[in-house]
């Protein structure tokens, strides 16, 4: 998967199941310390989350509180307990 | 014909049962593909959450996190046994029972005080049948185990970890590689064994810190472990109940063939003998 071809390739796993897994122009989600967006390109990250709305690209959003989200080569993994689609 | 009509009654008892055994396999059979969806659909968290304390773990860290704390020596330990609420499955939680008495016998030899804590009926009622103390004993817990019944079970036993109360958690439960096979199996769940690091590392930035991650993650990943034998266990569960319930339709058929067959010789014994008496008897009028 190379670096900036323009889509993010996202997927919301919780333990019972994947929720969502599909491409996104972009990805908001509520870290611990406040929104973070992340586009395509973005560096290698990890950060834990905190009590608040998902957002993937336009359409899907989840309500999420705690876990984490992990980026690594466009490949974004939103990892948590607590989702539900809101 | 006395033994013709006793013969039909066991014939009619046991087509009886055959009819419960067929439809019991069949609704295990529709429960273990559920359960075992819900294995695979287990799978894509487990991995992440592997994956990301894999990448954060340094043996450096490993002395500041209470849940990687490795004790020198196991003096109280707490056993969690998963069993089923319902029977007629085999020796699905006789197997369970007995590994779990072996892995207690085992730390009971090495000189460790061992709890007890056992979900599920049958595992329940052994235990009470056999008279050793139970510490928890849970029969709520369905066939669609949840993450927050996995957390139930072992937040507490968690939190007795953190503070040196308990040195290890051993988990008893099924594992589930395959429908054929469903070993039972004993895991350490506490202390966290990190899971190894494979291909290359990724430079992460880390907000806030790898810490704060890994104070997150930890329990998680506890919490996972007991979630993934819970499910496993359920989908072992309908998979031992499957091929007992396969095997009891199956010797049915044979004994239904063998009681038919005797049936249907007594019956034609006793037809011959009947012919025999008419043809002795008018022989013996036309004499």
């Amino acid at each position: 998967m190379a670096a900036g071809t323009g889509a993010l390739k996202v997927s919301v796993i919780s333990p019972e199941a994947t929720l969502f897994e599909g491409q996104a122009p972009s990805v908001t989600a509520p870290a611990f310390d406040g929104e973070v967006g992340i586009l395509p390109s973005h560096a290698p990250m990890v950060t834990t989350l905190g009590k608040g709305v998902l957002r993937i690209g336009d359409g899907a959003t989840f309500t999420v509180e705690g876990g984490f989200l992990q980026v690594v080569d466009d490949v974004v993994r939103v990892v948590t307990e607590h989702a539900a689609k809101a | 014909m006395a033994k013709g009509r006793e013969l039909k009654g066991r014939i009619k008892s046991v087509e009886n049962t055959r009819k419960i055994t067929r439809t019991m396999e069949m609704v295990a059979t529709s429960k273990m593909k559920r359960a075992q969806d819900r294995v695979v659909a287990a799978r894509p968290y487990a991995r992440a959450l592997a994956d990301v304390i894999a990448s954060l773990y340094n043996p450096a860290l490993a002395e500041r996190f209470p849940l990687l704390r490795q004790p020198a020596q196991e003096s109280r330990a707490a056993v969690i046994l998963l069993t089923s609420n319902r029977g007629l499955a085999g020796a699905f939680n006789a197997n369970l029972i007995k590994e779990a008495r072996a892995l207690i016998e085992k730390l009971e030899k090495a000189g460790t005080n061992v709890e007890l804590h056992v979900v599920g009926k049958k595992g329940v009622g052994y235990f009470r049948y056999v008279g050793r103390d139970v510490a928890v004993a849970r029969t709520d817990i369905t066939d669609k185990p949840t993450a927050a019944d996995a957390a139930s079970l072992v937040e507490s036993l968690m939190a007795r970890f953190v503070s040196a109360e308990l040195d290890a958690v051993y988990v008893v439960g099924s594992r589930f590689n395959s429908v054929l096979s469903t070993p039972p199996t004993a895991d350490r769940v506490l202390p966290v064994e990190p899971p190894a690091a494979k291909g290359a590392q990724k430079d992460y930035l880390l907000y806030p810190s790898a810490e704060a991650i890994l104070t997150e993650l930890l329990p998680s990943y506890v919490r996972n472990a007991v979630y993934r034998a819970l499910v496993e266990t359920v989908a072992a569960e309908q998979a031992a109940r499957r091929t007992a319930m396969k095997n009891a339709t199956d010797n049915a058929g044979d004994m239904l063939n063998l009681l038919r067959r005797t049936y249907n010789r007594a019956r034609q014994a006793q037809i011959t003998q009947e012919i025999a008496e008419i043809v002795g008897g008018a022989s013996a009028l036309q004499g």
